[in-house]
């Protein structure tokens, strides 16, 4: 006990005497790497890694432009897609998706109606499946669209948004190939 | 710390020569790409274009293509149309050139894969066209197809495909 409080005492004497400055860095250092520069390195390698795994293979952040899903999204608003969302499942019948064009740089988002295998038509702006008017409480803004029966192949997912208030001609909606579909969107 | 240095210095050395071999030697793969944003380039009309720089663009345009290429386009809902030839692409081109003031053309997501004789190539792409002084765009998909012709790459076919069909 007696050595400690010595060594103790002595540690105290010596380190406080010459200057603060050369045991407690600036703060503006402290603000910049941290108290501990090693650490923070390895804390920003491993946050660099972990957002380059999230949003290059897990989670990918878009920006909505366009009205042809409102009012459920409406333009400008941000959002992310969960490309892992059918690693487990096949994309099911009301699921928001995005379908990619060439690549994802801009892409489709879009609400599944139609699976594959599925016969869809639409008649005085409601969505009918295999001759069955199918139930959309997410519609809000209804439209008098009229389209064809149209058979999906067997990779094939019909997909429309939900604003039916903007004319046939100018809401891009169809059939999309499996291998299209990036993924869920996340909200 | 000799051999060290000898090494780094290789390295430097190599990665310098190797970047330099790219430059002055680009894989037909970067020589598409660039064709590509040629491409993007001689499409797009800034709004103070004279019509002599606009012809110009046309010309450039034109260029690109092989003299039997084709485009085809097929919009959603609407009939295919056809345009053959460097003729009918002049004239299309010189039609939206002088019904737009401005008109901005992008090429996203460019895909190349080279074909086996390495004389062919097919490119996937997505075309942003924003015509006028409207906030918003246009997108669709593309494929062309390029041709190795007497050295230089030139489009032979583009047509739009329907990722919603």
């Amino acid at each position: 006990m007696i050595v400690c409080s010595q060594l103790s005492a002595g540690f105290r004497f010596n380190t406080g005497v010459p200057s603060e400055n050369e045991h407690h860095p600036h703060w503006l250092r402290v603000l910049a790497i941290g108290r501990r520069p090693k650490f923070t390195l390895i804390r920003i390698a491993v946050l660099v890694v972990t957002c380059f795994v999230t949003f290059k293979f897990i989670l990918l952040p878009i920006r909505v432009e366009g009205i042809s899903m409102l009012p459920t999204y409406h333009e400008h608003q941000f959002n992310a897609v969960n490309r892992l969302a059918y690693v487990r499942h096949e994309p099911r019948r009301g699921d928001i998706v995005s379908v990619r064009l060439a690549g994802t740089s801009i892409m489709f988002m879009k609400r599944i109606v139609g699976l594959p295998g599925e016969t869809v038509s639409i008649h005085g702006g409601r969505v009918y499946i295999n001759g069955q008017p199918l139930a959309e409480p997410y519609v809000k803004l209804t439209c008098h669209w009229e389209h064809e029966p149209i058979r999906c192949g067997p990779t094939q997912y019909y997909v429309v948004g939900d604003n039916r208030s903007m004319p046939f001609g100018l809401h891009t909606q169809g059939r999309a190939e499996r291998d299209h579909i990036v993924g869920k969107l996340l909200l | 710390m000799k051999p060290v240095f000898r090494i780094l210095l290789l390295v430097i050395i190599g990665t310098l020569f190797a970047w330099l071999w790219t430059i002055f030697f680009p894989s037909p793969e970067k020589v598409i790409q660039r064709k590509i944003s040629s491409l993007a380039a001689n499409a797009t009309l800034k709004f103070g274009d004279s019509n002599l720089t606009r012809v110009g663009k046309a010309n450039a345009l034109v260029s690109l293509f092989a003299p039997d290429a084709q485009i085809i386009i097929v919009v959603s809902g609407r009939n295919g149309h056809t345009i053959s030839g460097r003729d009918e692409i002049r004239e299309a081109a010189l039609a939206g050139f002088t019904s737009q003031p401005t008109l901005n053309v992008e090429f996203l997501d460019v895909t190349v894969r080279l074909g086996a004789d390495k004389q062919t190539a097919d490119v996937s792409c997505t075309a942003k066209v924003n015509a006028g002084d409207r906030k918003d765009y246009g997108v669709q998909e593309m494929r062309f197809q390029f041709k190795k012709v007497d050295g230089s790459w030139l489009i032979i076919r583009a047509e739009t495909v329907q990722t919603l069909s």
